[in-house]
């Protein structure tokens, strides 16, 4: 209800413009078939003709970027809200119910595993949002180390196996020759986890994931993730790295997040100096991202 | 014992639940998707007594099936569960039909309490039918009671008619001349409220803690949302009640047999 009636003052907005612009163009022609007699204003009246139309053209502009802007700043603070709220009322549940209800000791493991499970998650929100307000302040430096790749990825990749229980095969590392870059090790291990969570989470039930690194050329290195997951549209491809993006339609519903993770990729690319980018075939082809950062020479 | 279903996706929350509501010696099914909470209703008319329903489910949402259900007619008293807890996404729940609605995250205690308040109005309901089945004709008023609604005793305990009106308290029906209005346990528990105090002006505060058992500061605009509904359902003109009148600074009043208009 409250899209349907952005949609509505949007369409309002970019009528009124085009609605006052073309009263002007009237009004004007009018008056210069009638009255053109001194050269001086009609050239004044041109120059303010044109201003006037710049105005109502960039108040148009700004007002509907404006409306979108906050739409989606509703829709990441819902995400939000979900993502924090959830594992706070699941631990809050269990830690009543070990308060309230005598229970043996195997189920009172079980539930201490789901606790911290839920403040891993918690805690991974957390830092994302965190993350986000860092990357976001200007002149915040990057502490810059040599890195090794690969032990990088490896560490993303065995933290995954065990947060999403997924067996080594469905989600694989193939190292090529090591690679070592120069970077924020922070930032660094972010974006790539990044990565492998959405791929992870995208692919449903059954994930098949593979990440692959390779020397792109004498100054780059990049990292592919590819899933089998639902692909993405292709007018969706470079939205989705804007921040409080997600894809809408179901996907975005059914893969809950706050809509940062691939905002925090681009941005930690961007930093080092290299790139980010989405590839997919279209919806059903499964997609692959790819993080290109700058190589130690 | 007392069957309940669970909408919820996050696997921890709804096995916690399944855990803390099975020790409380209910039998419980969970489901995960809105699609499947639908198809599980729609293949037993109720087969269960109440339904705990998460709002962000993948697929369709909470709401959805809420409305869903209702325009089936299925009236299991139904509490929503949700993240938000904004007042509008309260009324919406309420206005798709819910009976409760708690924001996550929740006390457990809080949580089984209203599960129970929901499930004893329903014995109510089905208590105060039994009643009447055994004093007299009151039973047959309520099934027989479109064609000749004269008959239907004023006051009775389980129909009460009003001007061209009746309701039934168990069938969950509202009758006006020959249409038929399915009602929402909570709909017919605050039409309930309003026709015992019939002439009395009652408050909203009141309303909400003898009717939905709150104590705390909920929101009283919850009352008029169902009040807005109830008055489509039994006036002739809402925006001009004449049945259900606003008392202005206090809160409502029912009137059985309002005053002819010229």
């Amino acid at each position: 209800m409250v899209v349907a009636g952005r949609r509505k003052s949007i369409a309002f907005f970019i009528a009124m413009g085009a609605g006052l612009i073309s009263v002007i163009i009237l009004l004007y022609v009018g008056w210069v078939l009638f009255d053109w007699r001194t050269g001086i204003l009609l050239f004044l009246g041109i120059l303010l003709l044109a201003i006037i139309i710049t105005g109502i053209v960039l108040n148009t502009t700004f007002l509907v970027r404006e409306i979108r802007r906050n739409e989606q700043k509703d829709a990441f603070i819902n995400a939000v809200t979900h993502e924090l709220k959830t594992p706070v009322a699941s631990i809050r549940l269990y830690l009543e119910t070990l308060q309230t209800r005598s229970i043996d000791e195997d189920k009172r493991q079980e539930f201490y595993r789901t606790m911290l499970e839920d403040s891993e998650r918690l805690l991974g929100t957390i830092e994302q949002i965190l993350r986000t307000g860092r990357i976001g302040q200007s002149g915040r430096k990057l502490n810059l180390s040599r890195i090794d790749l690969g032990g990088v990825i490896e560490d993303c990749v065995n933290r995954a196996r065990a947060l999403y229980r997924v067996p080594a095969e469905s989600l694989e590392f193939r190292s090529g020759p090591p690679l070592t870059i120069m970077g924020d090790l922070e930032e660094v291990r972010a974006a790539v986890s990044n990565l492998i969570d959405n791929a992870v989470k995208y692919s449903g039930h059954d994930v098949k994931v593979t990440i692959e690194t390779a020397k792109v050329d004498d100054k780059y290195v990049s990292v592919r993730v590819r899933d089998q997951g639902p692909g993405i549209p292709h007018t969706e491809l470079k939205q989705i790295f804007k921040r409080f993006h997600r894809v809408p339609g179901q996907l975005a519903t059914r893969v809950k997040g706050t809509g940062l993770g691939l905002y925090i990729v681009r941005s930690v690319a961007k930093r080092h100096g290299g790139r980010a980018w989405a590839e997919s075939a279209g919806p059903g082809q499964g997609s692959t991202f790819v993080l290109q950062l700058p190589i130690v020479k | 014992m007392s069957r309940i279903l669970v909408v919820e996706d996050e696997k921890h929350l709804s096995d916690g639940l399944r855990f803390n509501l099975e020790a409380e010696k209910y039998e419980v099914q969970v489901v995960e998707t809105g699609e499947a909470a639908l198809e599980l209703l729609a293949a037993d008319s109720s087969p269960y007594d109440v339904v705990v329903l998460d709002v962000m489910l993948p697929g369709i949402d909470g709401f959805t099936v809420m409305s869903e259900m209702r325009s089936k007619g299925q009236f299991i008293p139904t509490l929503m569960l949700t993240a938000r807890g904004h007042p509008e996404d309260v009324l919406k729940g309420f206005a798709a039909g819910a009976d409760d609605y708690l924001s996550k995250p929740f006390e457990l205690a809080i949580l089984i309490a209203r599960i129970r308040g929901l499930l004893r109005r329903r014995e109510w309901l089905r208590a105060s039918m039994n009643n009447t089945e055994g004093s007299a004709q009151g039973a047959n008023a309520s099934t027989h009671a479109r064609g000749d609604v004269e008959s239907v005793p004023a006051k009775s305990t389980d129909a009460f008619a009003f001007g061209d009106k009746s309701v039934d308290f168990d069938l969950l029906e509202l009758r006006v001349r020959e249409q038929v209005f399915p009602l929402t346990l909570m709909e017919v528990s605050v039409l309930r409220y309003l026709i015992r105090h019939e002439g009395t002006p009652v408050s909203r505060k009141k309303m909400l803690e003898e009717v939905w058992g709150l104590h705390e500061d909920t929101d009283t605009r919850a009352i008029d949302n169902f009040i807005v509904r109830l008055r489509r359902y039994i006036e002739d003109d809402p925006t001009r009640p004449r049945y259900l009148l606003t008392v202005r600074g206090v809160g409502y009043r029912f009137v059985a047999f309002p005053p002819e208009e010229k």
